[in-house]
């Protein structure tokens, strides 16, 4: 899962290049300072009729990281930022221990963040189509490691990323929907203040 | 005569005999060992200690860890891999790894299987005590997208239990895994550090092996710089490299430099070519040496060696007793100078063989090849120089040069001079007040340390594998044993107990130990109860979506999974890195190690686990360094002894009262050498003690030749002269060794044979009457 956010994040602020290329929609997604909205997931496994659903908002900030908030069917607030990974409890924001795996994803992700298009394209080969209005965001695992894990990571928006697909070897997948993303220049208070300790 | 023509044709006998014997031996491969721990008592006699310490040292003594560091991690990695590559076709290395291909599938198949078995004490314990709390994570962790991927889908185990297991299996702490390359990557110092491991064919203690794998890392290392890339290495088999280099350089420098100041002295003294014969002696002593020795021990250890080409100014002595008589015996003939001295040179070699051979009886293997090596080596030289020697200078007419003797004669008349003002009584209370001083300020001090003269660099390179990977193995670990596995997974459970307090307090590191990943059957059986009563709990679950029906058939599978051994868990891919510690079943009952990480207080760590049963702190370099000290004592007793032993040798020819002057004098001198070290601020180890115990050997040799006054006090005193400055020669060069050890010897025995020089002349009987009588 936590790849999936990694690919989130680095779809919004990407470095990477085509007819539309790449650089373009690089640049398209890392403009804003900041982009929020709500959030939808849907996590479809093959045991069950249906999938397990929940939605919340989240908070991406060029310069200051990810805060995701989870608000049905349980409240979680999450934070990635340059420390690693945090979980809010009622004493506040908790780093989780930096595992192996988690770190190498959070290293990813921030690479990712931060313009390093060779993060990316190392553990997966690229390919993209459609127009700037309209972009599919193909991603094939490279390494052995991770084609056991994935099958492939579809990706599409237009001004923003709007529907991210996870297919999992196993015959399980995530969809991550972001119908209604905005942008803003700024952090609002809460958010700043979230970011802040 | 006929015994002068007898005596060398059987010595050459022997001699071919005892070159025979040497080609025999060195004919398959040099019988030479570099193994430290041959060195060191063998303290223990437990089969399974010994296992054990021998799981520990392999790692040491056969992988070489290596981090290629580059600012570019690509540039790391393809560096690394073709490194990989290269080493590997070496054909020196079992194995060269720099990327992990896990094999998931079997991964998850041990998951699954090991879901009673592997779960944490914690989450066991969570289990067991707050069912709710258990379902209640297992919903969050079922939307947290941020608890990473988990590697058994959800359908498979709903109730998460492989999950827990996944992330509670210990990770190094700054090495992660680069899931493009399935290199493992640290991040140091502005660079990305790729870990190389390697694992050889032979070990550390092969002659070859070390040098060959240092010359293929400098190649590495050249290879690296021309891509501004930088190796870091930390092996047991670079130590060893550096350690075989530095002996060899050593032996050049002690026996070449000993040798030439040897040769120089006697060509300066005695003006012919043919007295270099007098190294003869040294060559036939060095055979000897080396053949007992390795008829002995099976294999000689490079230390003996470095050791042992002291010998060289030992086994000179020989000739020089009837070479330094042609200062008074004219004219000089070999065979009545050496049936002149024959006595003298007998007694010196039994005193100097008693001496040796005190050496032998400390419970150190080192000291006893070297005293092996020493006493069969002088016994070499003895007959040498008796029954050869003598033959080859046959007919020589020696001149020998006026200044040696001047020098001694001006020497004699000083020290009269001095005496005149000064008696002797007074100089006697003066040298004991500055003993007394010097012996106060005298410390001791013993390490096993000191035996290794690790470069520098190596250690440096060391440390920063360790602070860059975070992996900090230390010498000490504890040794668990039970009846059964139940039992020894209770006491390893405990133990933990003990050791997380100390992680806590930051006393240590880290630890690995085997309760970590498996659980006791009855833990297991407790997991298994647990889950049965899971039901009253699980709504939450429910509430989800999740079938009851796919919840009551998993719960159905884990109530049959089968209790799984520690040999099971082992056996899967989680059970890699653990499975060193595991010794198995020897017969009495089951035993396993617990690994320790970071530096610890040995004290400590041994207190903490002393009322828990079938627990023991193994901390060889520690009781080794107990073990120097408490043979301090002993050294000291058997130095008495020697010294026992040879005065009831002396007592024979000299009288009791000849015999105690001649003994006492070098046990004089060694109290002075110990109060110099203190004055020098150098510390008493064993080493020092032990050279000590050698120089009242070696000198006792001086005072009988004073004692014996053969042609005058002057030519006495050149006699002894000459022999102290030959064996000071070989042993003053010792203390230049990078050794602490071996240089810390040489210091002992120099101070000693200064000091024995400057003492001998009161040997002399009736020093008062003799010199009346000269000047008469």
């Amino acid at each position: 899962m936590k790849r999936l956010l990694a690919v989130f994040g680095l779809l919004l602020v990407s470095p990477l290049a085509l007819a539309f290329g790449l650089d373009d929609l690089q640049k398209q997604l890392s403009e804003p300072a900041v982009v929020s909205g709500p959030f939808v997931q849907e996590k479809h496994l093959r045991a069950l009729p249906q999938p397990l659903l929940s939605k919340g908002r989240f908070v991406l900030a060029r310069d200051h990281g990810l805060l995701w908030l989870l608000q049905t069917p349980l409240r979680q607030d999450y934070r990635i930022d340059a420390n690693g990974i945090a979980r809010r409890d009622p004493s506040g924001w908790q780093t989780l221990p930096n595992r192996s795996a988690g770190a190498e994803q959070n290293r990813l992700f921030f690479a990712v963040l931060q313009g390093d298009s060779s993060g990316l394209q190392r553990d997966f080969e690229l390919a993209l189509s459609g127009t700037a209005q309209h972009w599919q965001l193909q991603l094939t695992p490279r390494s052995l490691l991770l084609k056991q894990v994935f099958t492939r990571i579809d990706i599409s928006g237009g001004r923003f990323v709007e529907r991210i697909e996870l297919s999992e070897t196993q015959g399980d997948s995530t969809v991550l929907r972001m119908p209604e993303s905005s942008a803003a220049s700024a952090l609002s208070d809460t958010e700043r203040s979230d970011f802040a300790d | 005569m006929p015994t002068e023509r007898l005596l060398p044709r059987l010595f050459l006998g022997l001699l071919l005999a005892m070159l025979a014997i040497a080609g025999w031996q060195w004919q398959r491969a040099a019988p030479l060992s570099a193994d430290l721990m041959t060195l060191v008592p063998g303290a223990t006699e437990d089969p399974l200690l010994k296992r054990a310490e021998q799981r520990m040292q392999e790692p040491l003594n056969r992988e070489l860890l290596v981090l290629v560091g580059h600012s570019d991690r690509e540039q790391a990695l393809a560096l690394a891999q073709a490194l990989a590559a290269h080493w590997q076709a070496s054909g020196l290395f079992e194995t060269v790894q720099w990327s992990l291909q896990t094999d998931l599938q079997a991964l998850r198949e041990q998951l699954l299987q090991g879901r009673l078995a592997m779960l944490a004490a914690s989450d066991r314990q969570q289990l067991v005590e707050h069912p709710d709390a258990f379902v209640e994570q297992r919903v969050q962790s079922l939307f947290d997208p941020f608890t990473g991927f988990s590697l058994v889908p959800s359908q498979d185990d709903w109730l998460g239990l492989t999950g827990r297991i996944q992330n509670s299996q210990p990770k190094p702490a700054n090495v992660a895994l680069d899931t493009a390359s399935g290199a493992l990557i640290a991040e140091a110092d502005g660079k990305h550090w790729v870990l190389l491991r390697a694992r050889t064919l032979g070990n550390a203690f092969d002659l070859h092996l070390p040098l060959q794998v240092a010359e293929l890392l400098a190649e590495g290392r050249l290879q690296a710089d021309k891509t501004g890339a930088h190796l870091l290495a930390a092996s047991g088999l670079l130590h060893a490299a550096a350690g075989q280099q530095q002996a060899s350089r050593e032996i050049t420098w002690v026996g070449g430099g000993a040798t030439v100041g040897i040769l120089l002295l006697l060509l300066l003294a005695f003006r012919r070519w043919r007295v270099l014969l007098a190294l003869v002696p040294v060559l036939v002593g060095m055979l000897f040496g080396s053949v007992v020795c390795v008829a002995l021990f099976g294999q000689m250890h490079v230390m003996t060696l470095v050791l042992g080409s002291s010998l060289i100014g030992v086994a000179v002595d020989y000739p020089l007793h009837y070479l330094s008589k042609s200062w008074s015996l004219k004219p000089w003939r070999s065979w009545s100078a050496v049936r002149l001295t024959l006595p003298g040179m007998s007694l010196s070699l039994a005193t100097s063989c008693i001496g040796y051979l005190a050496l032998a009886f400390t419970p150190f293997p080192a000291l006893t090849q070297i005293a092996a090596f020493s006493a069969a080596g002088l016994i070499g030289a003895y007959l040498s120089a008796v029954c050869l020697l003598p033959a080859l200078l046959a007919g020589m007419q020696l001149q020998p040069a006026r200044w040696p003797l001047q020098v001694a004669q001006a020497l004699t008349r000083w020290r009269e001079r001095l005496l005149r003002k000064v008696p002797s009584a007074v100089l006697l209370g003066l040298l004991m007040v500055f003993c007394a001083a010097g012996l106060w300020r005298l410390s001791s001090h013993n390490d096993i340390r000191q035996w290794v003269a690790s470069p520098p660099q190596l250690l440096e390179e060391a440390q920063a594998v360790a602070r860059i990977t975070g992996y900090q193995p230390t010498s000490q670990f504890y040794l668990v044993r039970g009846a059964d596995q139940q039992q020894l997974l209770e006491r390893l459970s405990l133990l933990s107990g003990t050791l997380d307090e100390l992680v806590d307090l930051g006393k240590l590191k880290g630890y690995m130990s085997l309760g970590q990943l498996a659980a006791s059957p009855a833990q297991q059986a407790q997991v298994r109860q647990a889950l049965a009563a899971l039901p009253q709990h699980w709504q939450p679950l429910l509430n989800l979506g999740v079938p009851q029906a796919a919840l009551q058939a998993e719960l159905e599978q884990l109530q049959h999974l089968p209790t799984q051994t520690i040999e099971q868990v082992l056996a899967g891919p989680l059970g890699e890195a653990w499975r060193p510690l595991w010794l198995g079943n020897d017969g009495a009952g089951v035993a396993a190690i617990v690994s320790l990480q970071g530096l610890g207080d040995a004290a400590l760590l041994r207190l903490q686990v002393e009322d828990l049963e079938g627990v023991q702190l193994v901390d060889r370099l520690g009781e080794l360094n107990q073990l120097f000290a408490a043979t301090q004592v002993s050294a000291a007793e058997l130095k008495l002894l020697s010294c026992v032993l040879i005065l009831a040798l002396l007592v024979l020819p000299f009288g009791l009262r000849g015999a105690l002057r001649i003994v006492a004098l070098p046990l004089l001198a060694a109290l002075c050498s110990l109060a110099c070290l203190g004055w020098l601020g150098q510390p008493l180890t064993l080493f020092s003690l032990f050279g000590l115990l050698l120089v009242t050997a070696i000198s006792v040799d001086y005072a009988i030749l004073m004692h014996e006054h053969i042609g005058g006090a002057a030519v006495s005193l050149l006699g002894t002269l000459l022999a102290a400055l030959t064996t000071w020669l070989s042993f003053g060069l010792l203390a230049l060794s990078a050794t602490p050890a071996v240089s810390n010897f040489g210091l002992a025995v120099s101070l000693g044979l200064a000091f024995s020089f400057l003492l001998a002349p009161w040997a002399a009987q009736r020093p008062g009457t003799r010199a009346a009588q000269e000047h008469a």
